[in-house]
């Protein structure tokens, strides 16, 4: 083969520019990624999983759980919201007129017209949010103009997009989230919802064993398999376990019988908890609920 | 071999071989516009990398505008926008005054005062009469223009003057204000450097 030093360098050539595309590049790029710090605080985030926690990352990867489900929100936007949060001496009704006034440029129309329908049968409940918008002058504007007639607001960010108005997050998730997790575990299909913030979707632990053993006893429509291997049927002792599971009749388990989770299945719960994406950063700031 | 074997010694066209020859053109044209188009693309969709920026972000610029601000910066941004629109016409948006119109807060002793009490008496109440400002004598009026701001406004805007174009005093609190605002009363006269220097600092 007379061409043999030019098949292997091209060859070369073109393994060695996706290696450095796929490996080199991203380790140049992300690979001295640290501990950052909540936003507007002095915690470091993210923390390093303990215990169980540790540990039930490689059951989440045993049992294919990523086949099922992302560990990643996705956000396609980010907006400014004003928030009353005290009418000062001012009544709802002469608010609600007050804010007729707030825009007049007609350039700023659709605005007050937002503000109107907002409005609209507002009774007085505070907080309430008055404006969404895009634009952070007519945000900061509008509070400025509310704060001269003495009525107090909060300008808050927050996150838009599909994954948030479904609740699965407050933000979008971020290199940083996925420091300590060995291997990281995106997920590239959504048969069942994202966990990237299950820990505080549901942070019951008893939930997420009951979930886990019997999917459609907390969740009618589930299509998850259930994962009865991942538990034990014992006849009751002397005592009942502490861990049984207090599951509805039709999934309980026969008279004198309790079902316990195996090790395996604690680990799993407590990783599951462990998932959390609800602190802002940098990266991905928003205003957190006032708590 | 091919004794035992009389298939293999049929002739045969002969073993192929390969030879080099020149790229067609158009593959080259091809691969030149696709490098072209592929950075384009590549700059438009933020191509430089930033481990801190993702979408829907798109840079660092970007990403600012939506940080929460809270606290002194916050305190800043909202002085200087008051400022701009009350006090920046005449005093400039480089607080070097305009002569003629309005002295310099820049490098004024009256603003980077370790008090500000006489500061903040000048527009609570306005100011008449010569005043000395930074070796200069001024001889013009000034209207109570911060007389209508809230407290914590007007505390801003002194915050923002006494801390930028070089200026580095203290910041003020919307408490300052209520209490010298209390002492100026509502409706008098304007105040006259006299007045001012016989006040507290």
């Amino acid at each position: 083969m007379k061409t043999g030093v030019s098949v292997f360098i091209a060859a070369f050539v073109a393994l060695g520019a996706s290696w450095c595309g796929f490996v080199l590049a991203p380790v140049l790029q992300l690979g001295g990624a640290k501990q950052t710090v909540v936003l507007q605080s002095t915690d470091n985030w993210p923390l390093q999983r303990i215990g169980e926690a540790t540990l039930g990352l490689q059951v989440y990867r045993a049992y294919g759980c990523a086949a099922c489900h992302s560990e990643q929100v996705r956000q396609t936007g980010a907006a400014f919201e004003v928030t009353l949060t005290s009418l000062g001496v001012q009544k709802p009704s002469d608010f609600v007129d007050f804010t007729k006034s707030l825009f007049v440029l007609p350039e700023l129309a659709d605005y007050t017209n937002a503000i109107a329908t907002s409005l609209n049968g507002w009774k007085g409940g505070l907080p309430k949010t008055l404006l969404t918008c895009t634009d952070k002058d007519i945000a900061t504007e509008m509070a400025d103009r509310l704060k001269a007639v003495g009525v107090k607001s909060e300008t808050g960010i927050i996150a838009t997009g599909a994954d948030i108005a479904r609740g699965w997050g407050s933000r979008l998730s971020v290199a940083a989230d996925y420091l300590y997790d060995q291997p990281v575990q995106l997920g590239s299909l959504r048969a069942g919802p994202d966990l990237a913030n299950i820990g505080v979707r549901a942070p019951d632990a008893n939930w997420q064993l009951q979930h886990l053993y019997a999917p459609k006893s907390v969740t009618p429509t589930s299509t998850m398999p259930s994962f009865k291997f991942l538990f034990e049927v014992r006849k009751i002792g002397a005592t009942p376990s502490p861990d049984a599971l207090n599951l509805p009749k039709e999934f309980a388990a026969a008279d004198g019988y309790e079902i316990v989770p195996k090790p395996e299945a604690k680990q799993l719960a407590a990783y599951l908890l462990s998932l959390k994406a609800n602190v802002p950063l940098y990266e991905a700031p928003f205003t957190p609920a006032a708590k | 071999m091919s004794d035992e074997c009389p298939a293999c010694s049929v002739p045969s066209a002969g073993e192929p071989s390969a030879t080099r020859s020149a790229a067609p053109m158009w593959i080259i044209v091809v691969t030149l516009v696709l490098l072209f188009l592929g950075g384009i693309y590549f700059d438009r969709h933020s191509g430089w990398f930033d481990a801190k920026v993702y979408a829907p972000y798109n840079s660092t610029e970007n990403l600012g505008a939506y940080q929460p601000q809270s606290g002194a910066a916050a305190e800043l941004a909202r002085g200087k926008k008051t400022y701009e629109a009350v006090c920046g016409i005449c005093h400039g948006p480089d607080g070097l005054g305009k002569p003629g119109q309005a002295p310099p807060l820049a490098g004024s002793e009256w603003v980077v005062a370790k008090g500000v009490n006489r500061l903040a008496h000048i527009p609570l109440a306005g100011l008449a009469g010569p005043i000395q400002v930074a070796g200069k004598e001024w001889s013009l009026n000034m209207a109570a223009m911060g007389a209508a701001l809230p407290d914590d406004s007007l505390a801003a805007v002194l915050t923002y003057i006494r801390s930028s174009w070089g200026n580095l005093a203290p910041p003020v609190t919307g408490d300052d204000i209520k209490k010298i605002r209390a002492a100026v009363g509502a409706g008098g006269q304007p105040a006259t450097s006299e007045v001012l220097l016989k006040l507290p600092e």
